[in-house]
C-alpha cells in the first residue's frame, strides 16, 4: 500500500510538469499548426543553460530562471519569425523537417559546448524530503507540481480574460476572421511560440534537480510531450493536464511494479491503448 | 471617401479582377452585384488588404492605402463583415464583440460601442454569455455586424449578409442596414439578392468575370439589360 501511494504521489508530481511541457506545444499547434519536433531539445537547452550558469556563478537552477526565461523566450520568438513563419501555411511536412533539423542542430550544439558525459546541476532543495505518513516525496517534485499547476491556471486565465489571450484563441478558431478584426496573425503566432519556449525554460528548471542530463535526451522529452498532447486532444487545456498526469502515473507505477526498463515502456503502451479506443483524445467534448 | 482606381488583383499570378474602378462617397450605400465567381469577395478582400494588388491604387479618405497591411486598414476604419459571418464559434457573444473592437483605435471605446451594439441588437444582449457557435444563422449575422460596429467602422463592407437567412431575418438585417445608413455610416453591400440590393443602395456596380459590367444609380442599373445578363451568366 505504501508503495502504491508513493508511486501515486510521484506520478502526479512529475506528471503535472509533463502537462506543462505539453501546454506549450498545444498552444503553438493551436495557433500556427506547427508540431515542434525540437520541443525536447529546447528543454535540453534550458537545462544546459542552467548548468552553465551553475558552473560559472554557482547559481541555483530556480534562480537561473530570471536569465533563462527571457533568453529562451527571445530565442523562441526569433526562431519562429525567421525560420518557421516563412513555411507556416504551406507544407506541413516542410515544417516538420525544419523542426527535426533544428533538433539536430540544438543537440549537437549542446554536445559541442558541454561534451557528451552526463552532468548534474545541484540545487539547495535537491536532497530535501517531505514525509507524509508512509509517503516520502522530494521537495523539488513538490515545487514542480505547485509551479506547473500555477502556470497552467495562469495561462488559462490569460487566455480567457486578456486581449492577448483572446487574440490567441481567435487565431486558433479562425485565422482569417482574426485578421479581419485587425489582429496581426503572424505576430500572435510568433509571440505564442516565444511563450511556449519560455514555458519550457521554466519546465527545464523544474525537472532539473536530481536529474542527470545529457545532450541526446531531447527526443525523449519530445516524445513524452507529443504523447501528452495527443492524449489531451491537441488544444484542450484540461485534457492536456490530465494526459500529463496519466503519463507521469504510468511511468511511476511502471518503474515500481515492473522493471526499470519495462517501466519506461509502460506510458507508451498505455498511449497506444488509449489511442486505439479513443482516437479523439481523452476528453469528452467532440469539438476540435 | 473610397476610390478604387484600375485595380488588378489575382492569385498566383492569374488576375481575378481586371481593371476595376469604383468610388463610394461618405454616407452612401453602394451595392456590389454579380453572379458567383464574378470577383465580389476578391474585391472586398483586396480592400481589407488580404492580397497585394498586381496593379492599381486604393485610396481611402484621401490617403493611399494600397500598401497597408490588413491591421492598418482596420485601424483607419475599413471593416469587413465576411461572407458566412465567421464568428468565433467557441467564444461567447461578449468575447466576439470585444474582439471586434480590439484594434488600437477602437479599444478604448469598447464599453460605449458595446452599449450601442446591444441597443441595436437586443437579441444579442440576451445571449451575451452564450457561445457564438450555438446561435442561429440570423443571430450570428447580427453578431458579425455588431463585431464590425465594435471596430468603429467608417466604411462597413457587408459580404452577403442575407446568405442562408429566413425572409424575416433578411428583412430585419436590411432594416438595420437602413438604420446604420441613417446614422451616417458608409456601406459597401455585396449581395446576390438583386432586387433587395437595388432597393436599398443608392448606386450599384455589377461585376461580371472580374470586370465592371454596369454601374450607376440603382434605377439605371435596374433597367440596364446587361445587369440581368451578367447575373444569369449568359
Amino acid at each position: 500500500m505504501a508503495e502504491f501511494l508513493q508511486a501515486l504521489a510521484q506520478g502526479l508530481l512529475i506528471g503535472s510538469t509533463y502537462g506543462l511541457l505539453a501546454l506549450g506545444m498545444g498552444l503553438v499547434y493551436g495557433v500556427s499548426g506547427v508540431v515542434n519536433f525540437s520541443h525536447g531539445d529546447f528543454i535540453s537547452l534550458g537545462m544546459f543553460m542552467c548548468l552553465a550558469l551553475y558552473s560559472a556563478f554557482a547559481m541555483d537552477p530556480y534562480v537561473s530562471l530570471i536569465i533563462t526565461v527571457p533568453v529562451m523566450t527571445v530565442i523562441g520568438g526569433l526562431v519562429y519569425w525567421y525560420l518557421l513563419r516563412p513555411m507556416v501555411g504551406h507544407q506541413f511536412l516542410m515544417v516538420v523537417q525544419l523542426t527535426l533539423g533544428l533538433s539536430l542542430v540544438l543537440q549537437n550544439g549542446i554536445l559541442m559546448v558541454f561534451g557528451g558525459q552526463p552532468a548534474r546541476t545541484p540545487s539547495v532543495v535537491e536532497s530535501k524530503l517531505l514525509i507524509l505518513g508512509d509517503v516520502v516525496v522530494r521537495v523539488p517534485h513538490v515545487i514542480a507540481f505547485v509551479v506547473s499547476f500555477a502556470m497552467a491556471i495562469g495561462l488559462y486565465i490569460m487566455l480567457r480574460s486578456t486581449d492577448f489571450g483572446r487574440s490567441i484563441r481567435a487565431v486558433h478558431q479562425n485565422a482569417h476572421s482574426a485578421a479581419l478584426m485587425g489582429i496581426d496573425v503572424s505576430r500572435v503566432q510568433t509571440l505564442t511560440f516565444a511563450l511556449g519556449i519560455g514555458i519550457l525554460a521554466i519546465a527545464a528548471a523544474l525537472l532539473l534537480p536530481g536529474t542527470p542530463i545529457q545532450p541526446a535526451q531531447g527526443l525523449r522529452y519530445t516524445v513524452i510531450t507529443l504523447i501528452v498532447v495527443a492524449l489531451g486532444g491537441m488544444t484542450n487545456f484540461v485534457g492536456i493536464m490530465l494526459g500529463g498526469l496519466i503519463i507521469g502515473l504510468s511511468e511511476a507505477y511502471g518503474t515500481i511494479y515492473l522493471s526499470d526498463t519495462l517501466g519506461m515502456l509502460l506510458p507508451y503502451g498505455i498511449f497506444v491503448l488509449i489511442m486505439l479506443f479513443r482516437p479523439q483524445g481523452l476528453t469528452w467534448s467532440s469539438s476540435r | 471617401m473610397l476610390e478604387i482606381d484600375h485595380l488588378v488583383t489575382g492569385y498566383g499570378g492569374v488576375p481575378v479582377l481586371h481593371d476595376v474602378s469604383l468610388t463610394l462617397s461618405a454616407g452612401e450605400i453602394v451595392g456590389l452585384l454579380g453572379a458567383n465567381n464574378a470577383g465580389k469577395t476578391t474585391l472586398i478582400n483586396s480592400l481589407s488588404g488580404m492580397y497585394a494588388p498586381m496593379s492599381g491604387r486604393i485610396r481611402f479618405e484621401g490617403q493611399d492605402v494600397t500598401a497597408m497591411t490588413p491591421k492598418q486598414r482596420v485601424e483607419i476604419g475599413i471593416i469587413q463583415v465576411p461572407e458566412g459571418r465567421l464568428v468565433f464559434p467557441e467564444m461567447s457573444v461578449r468575447e466576439n464583440l470585444l474582439l471586434g473592437g480590439i484594434n488600437a483605435r477602437a479599444r478604448a471605446h469598447r464599453p460605449r460601442q458595446m452599449d450601442h451594439v446591444l441597443e441595436l441588437f437586443p437579441r444579442l444582449k440576451e445571449r451575451l454569455g452564450q457561445n457564438a457557435g450555438t446561435l442561429s444563422g440570423g443571430e450570428q449575422q447580427m453578431l458579425a455586424i455588431g463585431r464590425g460596429l465594435m471596430a468603429e467602422a467608417k466604411l462597413l463592407m457587408l459580404d452577403e449578409p442575407s446568405l442562408g437567412l429566413s425572409p424575416l431575418f433578411v428583412q430585419y438585417i436590411f432594416g438595420i442596414i437602413d438604420r446604420l445608413h441613417a446614422e451616417g455610416l458608409s456601406i459597401l453591400l455585396i449581395e446576390q439578392n438583386l432586387n433587395l440590393t437595388l432597393r436599398h443602395a443608392q448606386r450599384c456596380y455589377v461585376l461580371e468575370r472580374g470586370k465592371v459590367a454596369v454601374e450607376g444609380t440603382s434605377d439605371v442599373v435596374k433597367d440596364d439589360p446587361r445587369t440581368r445578363r451578367a447575373y444569369l451568366g449568359l
